[in-house]
């Protein structure tokens, strides 16, 4: 990487933790290092929320996603704002009237604390894992398209992102957010400016092209279970995900408690509902941008470096018979597009429906031979080949000019954190509100508890690094851990709605809660099929079918 | 920001409208 590059890094490195380290003035409580006295602005807590989502993995696969798969991906977010305006009228003003620190606190002064506890450990377990996948994921790109060791790139996302959270709280992650968002913003705009200018045929041609290639189909109208980007599982499981998350995950409940007001927290809320599938869709259109860029002036055989370098390493002759037959078809591939491009332009219909036919034929031999690539990297490297993570960081790493090379990097540290901080305050509060403050000592004063939540924050920076070094070894556990979250994720949801009807019991939920995470374990177990979006919508259907029933007996036996 | 629950709906919707309208455009005008 350039000099300039890496003084861009440093930039934003420095200024991150000088300004985290500066707002911790005035934090002497609890109160004021999780939820900054509730006293933050609704679009500072409204940014927060965003940074707090767009994590590291977005910016680099769903982009990646947007260049290998198109724009489908834009569906998983259409329930978002249905989700927000929900929860905009129902829990958000619940949640910040019983001035609570944690969403389960409520739960136990709505029904008791066994409920409580439970779904706070299941926070804690999951995030705690999450937490490592999301510093692991960037690393491990990071490391193989730039050469580093993974236990420096690691260190470079977790060493600054703990020590401003732990200094300076709620205040400095909020805060940090805003400008991570500024960072994250400024590089995807810039990123598609440049590659506007530098694709070499019109923008509206080169747009012909890609949808012969099926990367503009957005909408899929098909009602499958089993696949998981379509509009109705969008729709409908996407929604209840949303709700799941911004209504009960400690990470996003935690950035609208800091807010001024009821009004506050909402429009914070609401921020997401206005903007997240727009900027979802720019973050894809990047990605199809970055697709056609490779179509016109001939990509790379291997994305990721780490595979190139051993199949030169270990299969030569393999690799330069690959690389060359490669090379012949992607660029007789560019002539076709470069030929469809100027029909388009010429506004001869025929002779582009030929060009594109022709274009189409190469792109299908084109990725036979990425396919028998990445099976013979596969045998060489001995793992997983899927290379759709390293798309986007190699293109940037070979393409893009001076400076937005390290504005990209900067952004891809800045959604990392943003996300990190994010979870590191909300496990630290879970740990210290739902467990320390009630299990070990009670009487503890301010002073203490403020002691105790600063090395909370440590202690679960230091577990999220270590997950990540290992989560980095063993590519499976990332898929176990976003598959432990959907086991639960849609139950504790459930719970929350059991809690918004009056007649609901405590012992429904506590059972509810049981069954809830019972059905979408055997859903798991005897219908692996069925997408993981759905798992949210069984999971909270199970809890409050069981749990209104329990509630409702409970009633009669009392009533008798 | 908005004050009614409708009027927030509304605007949001609106906002989502215009997006989808967007991107429906693009794979109709150039999916073949």
């Amino acid at each position: 990487m350039h000099p300039i590059d890496w003084g861009v890094v440093v930039l934003y490195l420095g200024y991150v933790v000088w300004d985290g380290l500066r707002r911790a003035r005035g934090t002497t409580d609890i109160e004021g290092y999780f939820l900054a006295n509730r006293s933050l602005p609704w679009w500072a807590v409204g940014l927060s929320v965003m940074a707090t989502q767009l994590s590291a993995i977005t910016l680099i696969g769903t982009t990646g996603q947007g260049a290998t798969d198109g724009l489908r991906f834009v569906q998983f977010y259409f329930g978002l704002p249905i989700a927000m305006v929900i929860l905009g009228v129902t829990l958000v003003p619940f949640l910040h009237r019983a001035k609570v620190y944690t969403a389960y606190e409520y739960l136990e002064r709505r029904f008791d604390a066994r409920t409580r506890t439970l779904t706070s450990l299941l926070f804690l377990i999951s995030r705690g894992l999450s937490c490592g996948v999301i510093i692991s994921a960037p690393a491990v790109v990071l490391s193989a398209v730039m050469g580093w060791p993974l236990a420096w790139c690691v260190a470079l996302i977790g060493v600054p992102t703990v020590l401003y959270t732990v200094v300076g709280g709620v205040q400095a992650v909020t805060w940090a957010d805003v400008k991570q968002m500024g960072v994250i913003l400024g590089a995807v705009l810039a990123m598609v400016v440049v590659l506007v200018t530098r694709i070499p045929v019109p923008l509206d041609d080169a747009l012909a092209v890609a949808g012969a290639a099926g990367r503009l189909r957005a909408f899929d109208f098909s009602f499958s279970l089993e696949d998981p980007y379509t509009l109705w599982s969008g729709i409908i499981g996407g929604t209840f995900l949303m709700l799941s998350y911004f209504g009960t995950d400690q990470s996003q409940v935690q950035r609208y408690l800091a807010a001024k007001s009821v009004d506050e927290a909402r429009s914070s809320l609401l921020m997401s509902a206005y903007w997240k599938i727009p900027l979802q869709a720019l973050i894809l259109l990047l990605g199809v941008l970055v697709f056609l860029f490779q179509v016109f002036t001939v990509g790379p055989l291997y994305h990721n470096p780490a595979h190139e370098r051993a199949m030169r390493a270990s299969a030569p002759a393999v690799y330069d018979t690959l690389q060359a037959e490669y090379t012949v078809v992607t660029t007789a591939r560019a002539a076709a597009a470069r030929a469809a491009a100027a029909a388009h332009g010429a506004g001869d219909a025929a002779a582009t429906a030929a060009a594109l036919d022709d274009y189409r034929a190469r792109e299908r031999e084109a990725g036979v031979i990425r396919a028998r690539a990445l099976d013979a990297a596969g045998a060489v490297v001995a793992g997983p080949t899927r290379d759709v993570n390293y798309v986007i960081p190699r293109f940037v790493r070979d393409h893009l000019p001076i400076g937005l090379v390290g504005l990209f990097f900067a952004a891809v540290l800045a959604a990392a954190m943003s996300s990190i901080a994010a979870e590191l305050n909300a496990l630290s509060t879970a740990t210290v509100v739902d467990f320390y403050r009630r299990f070990a000592r009670r009487d503890g004063d301010d002073a203490h508890y403020l002691t105790m939540s600063k090395w909370a924050t440590a202690v679960w920076g230091a577990v999220a690094c270590v997950v990540a070094l290992y989560a980095a070894t063993l590519g499976s556990l990332i898929e176990v851990v976003n598959r432990f979250g959907s086991f639960f994720y849609g139950s504790i949801l459930g719970v929350f709605l059991l809690a918004m009807w009056p007649r609901a019991r405590a012992r429904g939920a506590f059972v509810g809660l049981i069954a809830g995470m019972a059905t979408v374990g055997a859903v798991n177990l005897f219908a692996p099929r069925v997408a993981f979006l759905w798992h949210n919508v069984i999971g909270a259907v199970a809890v409050v079918a069981v749990g209104a029933l329990l509630s409702l007996g409970a009633r009669e036996r009392a009533a008798a | 920001m908005p004050r009614t629950v409708r009027e927030t709906f509304v605007r949001v919707l609106a906002v989502q409208v215009v997006t989808l309208l967007l991107l429906w455009w693009l794979q109709r005008h150039y999916g073949t």
